[in-house]
C-alpha cells in the first residue's frame, strides 16, 4: 500500500478517517439511537474485534484456523464466572483474555508443528474437542448453559463502550503488530517459512505469540459478549459456526490487511444480525458463495476490491486531468 | 465381561471399519492425486444420505438400490464440481489453503442449501431391515451392519480392481506417487484429475447413502463424519489405499472399546483427539513407524 503512495483507498480516505469515525460512535449515544441500533453496534463491535483478532494469526501469519470458537467460549466462560465470583468487569475481561492466552499456548505447542492445511484441519479437531468436554463439565452447567447472576442495573451503554474501546484496542494492536519487526516476521513465515527460518525468523516463536496475541483478544472479545448476554452456552460460543465466522470475516474483508478485517466484522455483524432471525440458514449459505467468489477471483476480498476500484477511479480522474 | 461380549463388540468395531473405509476412501483418491483436502467431503455425504433417502421415500427404491445409483450421480456431480470449481485453482504437489479454503465454502454452500431444502429437522431410513438381528449362539449381528458391510466390501473391492486392472487407475497411481513422472510419462493429468475427483465424490455420495442407512441424519450430517474421515486417511499415511482399511480399523475399535473406560458423553471427541494425535505424532501414518529407518537410509 505504502509503495502505491496516494492511490487506491489510501488516496481517498484521508489519514484522519478512522479518528473521524471514533469520534462519531463516540458521541453517537447522545443523539438517542434505539436499544436495538445499539445492541447492533455493539454485536458489531464484537465481531470487528475477534475478526481483527483472527486476521494476526490468519492474515498477517498465514495460519489458517477454523478453532477461534475455543477461545472465544474459554473468554465467555471465565468472564461469566469471575463476574459471578464478584470481580470487576475490566479485571474480568483480562481474566478471559489471559486463559485464552493460555489455552492458545497449550493448543499452539503441539499442533504448530504441523505446516499449512493440517494446521488448519488438526485446530477444527480440537475445537470440537474442546465443545464436546465442555458440554459436559458440570461446574459450569454442562450443556444447558450458564447464567451471570444480575446484580447490578443493566446499562446497555456501558457495555456499548466497552466493545468500542475493546474493537479500537484490536485495531490499534493490529497496527502496531503489522509495524513492528514482529509483524515483519510473521509476513516472512506466510511468504515462506523456511526462508523465514534461514533468515534468523523464530518461526515456531512467533507463531505462537501471534496465537497468544490473537487469543487474548478473542478471549476479551468472548467476556464482553458474556457480560452482556448475561447467558452463554455451549452449543453457543464453543459452536463450529462461531469459529467458522470468526474466519469467513477477515477473508471476506480482506486478509493480511488492517482494514478488511474491519471491512468484513461489520459486513457480518450487520448482514448476520439482519439475516438470522429470519433466514437462519441463509447467511451462512451467502457467506459460503462469497467465500468460494473471493477464493477464485479475488482473494484479497471486499478491501481488495474497493480497492481497485478507487485506483481505476483515480486513473480516470488522472486522464481526465492529463487531457483536459 | 465374558468372551462373548468381547467378540461382540470386536465385531461391531469390524462392521463400523468397512462402512468407515468406504466413506474415506474417496478423500484419499482426490488428496492422492490432486492434494486437496476435499472438506466439501461432508457435503456430499449428507447429500449422498438425502439422494437415498428420496429415492426411497418417494419412489420406494430399496436404499441398498438407492447407494448404486448414488455412483454413476455423484461421479457425474464432482466432475462438474471439479470443471467448475476446482480446475480454477492452482494446482501444486503440497496440499494448499486456497483449496481448503474453496471447498470450505463449497461445504457451507451444500450444507446450507441442505437446510433451504429439507429443513433442520433428523430423517432416518428405516426399512424392515432396520432392526433385524441375526443371532448366532449369543453372538448378535445387526442386519442392516451386516448388509451396509456388504455394500462398502463390494464399492472397495471394485475400486481395487480399477485402480490395478485399468488405464485410468495405473495413471491414478502414477499421480499419486508423482505428479511430474506421470506427466512425462503421457498421464492427461487434467482428465485423469477430474475423474478421480468424480470417483471420489461417487464414493462419498453413496457412503452417505450407506451411512444413512445405520444413523439419523439432518443437513449438518456430515462434519462429524468428515473428521473420522481425516483421522483415518491421516492414520493410514494419507495416500494409500491398505492405509484406509489400517486407519479405519483402528478408529472404530477405538471408539467401540472407549465405551469401557469413558463416559459415552465424551465418545464424540475421540475422533477429534485422535485427530489431533495422529496429526502431531504420526504425520506418515502408522506405516511410517516402521518406514521411517528405511527413509533415513
Amino acid at each position: 500500500m505504502k509503495a502505491a503512495g496516494k492511490s487506491g483507498v489510501s488516496g481517498f480516505a484521508p489519514a484522519a478517517m478512522p479518528y473521524l469515525l471514533l469520534a462519531v460512535l463516540i458521541v453517537l449515544p447522545f443523539f438517542g439511537p434505539g436499544p436495538n441500533t445499539v445492541r447492533l453496534l455493539f454485536v458489531t463491535f464484537v465481531w470487528v474485534t475477534v475478526s481483527i483478532a483472527w486476521n494476526i494469526l490468519g492474515g498477517f501469519g498465514g495460519q489458517v484456523s477454523f478453532g477461534f470458537a475455543v477461545f472465544y467460549g474459554l473468554g465467555a466462560y471465565t468472564a461469566a464466572l469471575a463476574v459471578n465470583s464478584g470481580l470487576h468487569t475490566v479485571l474480568a475481561l483480562l481474566l478471559a483474555a489471559g486463559v485464552a492466552a493460555l489455552a492458545s499456548l497449550a493448543i499452539g505447542l503441539p499442533t504448530f508443528r504441523l505446516r499449512g492445511p493440517y494446521f488448519a484441519i488438526a485446530t477444527i479437531g480440537v475445537s470440537e474437542a474442546v465443545r464436546v468436554v465442555m458440554t459436559n463439565v458440570s461446574m459450569t452447567g454442562g450443556a444447558s448453559g450458564y447464567r451471570i447472576l444480575e446484580t447490578r442495573p443493566f446499562h446497555q451503554l456501558d457495555h456499548f463502550y466497552i466493545a468500542l474501546g475493546l474493537a479500537v484496542l484490536a485495531v490499534a494492536a493490529s497496527a502496531g503488530i503489522r509495524r513492528s519487526s514482529f509483524g515483519l516476521a510473521l509476513i516472512a513465515i506466510r511468504e515462506n517459512e523456511d526462508a523465514a527460518s534461514d533468515l534468523g525468523v523464530n518461526a515456531f516463536r512467533a507463531k505462537l505469540l501471534a496465537h497468544a496475541c490473537a487469543a487474548a483478544l478473542t478471549g476479551a472479545a468472548g467476556g464482553v459478549y458474556a457480560q452482556y448476554a448475561a447467558f452463554i452456552h455451549p452449543q453457543g460460543v464453543f459452536a463450529f459456526s462461531i469459529g467458522v465466522a470468526i474466519l469467513l470475516m477477515p477473508i471476506i474483508g480482506g486478509v493480511g490487511t488492517i482494514w478488511g478485517p474491519v471491512i468484513g466484522g461489520v459486513v457480518y455483524g450487520l448482514i448476520h444480525e439482519e439475516l438470522v432471525a429470519s433466514f437462519p440458514q441463509l447467511h451462512l449459505l451467502i457467506y459460503g458463495s462469497l467465500l468460494i467468489l473471493i477464493v477464485l477471483f479475488e482473494p484479497a476480498g471486499l478491501f481488495g476490491l474497493l480497492d481497485r476500484w478507487f485506483r481505476v477511479l483515480a486513473g480516470a480522474r488522472r486522464i481526465r486531468a492529463a487531457n483536459p | 465381561m465374558s468372551a462373548a461380549d468381547l467378540l461382540n463388540l470386536l465385531i461391531a468395531a469390524l462392521l463400523l471399519a468397512g462402512v468407515y473405509a468406504a466413506m474415506s476412501v474417496g478423500m484419499t483418491i482426490i488428496y492422492g492425486v490432486m492434494k486437496i483436502v476435499n472438506l466439501a467431503h461432508a457435503g456430499f455425504l449428507m447429500l449422498g444420505a438425502y439422494f437415498v433417502y428420496e429415492l426411497y421415500t418417494h419412489l420406494g427404491i430399496d436404499p441398498l438400490l438407492g447407494v448404486l445409483f448414488a455412483f454413476p450421480v455423484f461421479f457425474f456431480l464432482g466432475m462438474a464440481v471439479h470443471r467448475i470449481l476446482v480446475r480454477r485453482i492452482p494446482t501444486s504437489d503440497q496440499p494448499t489453503l486456497t483449496s481448503l479454503l474453496l471447498l470450505f465454502g463449497l461445504w457451507l454452500v451444500l450444507q446450507n442449501l441442505g437446510y433451504v431444502v429439507w429443513g433442520n429437522s433428523d430423517r432416518a431410513i428405516l426399512t424392515p431391515r432396520t432392526l433385524d438381528v441375526l443371532q448366532v449362539g449369543r453372538i448378535s449381528f445387526p442386519t442392516v451392519r451386516l448388509v451396509v458391510f456388504g455394500a462398502a466390501l463390494v464399492a472397495l473391492a471394485s475400486l481395487e480392481f480399477v485402480l490395478h486392472k485399468t488405464w485410468f487407475g495405473r495413471a491414478v497411481r502414477a499421480l499419486m506417487q508423482n505428479n511430474d513422472a506421470g506427466r512425462i510419462v503421457g498421464v492427461n493429468v487434467d482428465r485423469t484429475a477430474r475423474v478421480a475427483f468424480g470417483v471420489g465424490i461417487a464414493f462419498a455420495g453413496a457412503a452417505g447413502g450407506l451411512l444413512a442407512m445405520l444413523y439419523s441424519f439432518s443437513p449438518d450430517f456430515g462434519g462429524p463424519f468428515l473428521l473420522r474421515a481425516f483421522v483415518i486417511i491421516v492414520l493410514g499415511g494419507l495416500e494409500s489405499f491398505a492405509g484406509v482399511a489400517i486407519g479405519s480399523l483402528i478408529l472404530a475399535l477405538v471408539e467401540t472399546f472407549s465405551i469401557l473406560v469413558l463416559p459415552a458423553n465424551y465418545q464424540p471427541a475421540i475422533a477429534f483427539s485422535l485427530l489431533v494425535v495422529a496429526l502431531v505424532v504420526l504425520p506418515r501414518g502408522v506405516a511410517g513407524l516402521w518406514n521411517k529407518r528405511h527413509d533415513c537410509a
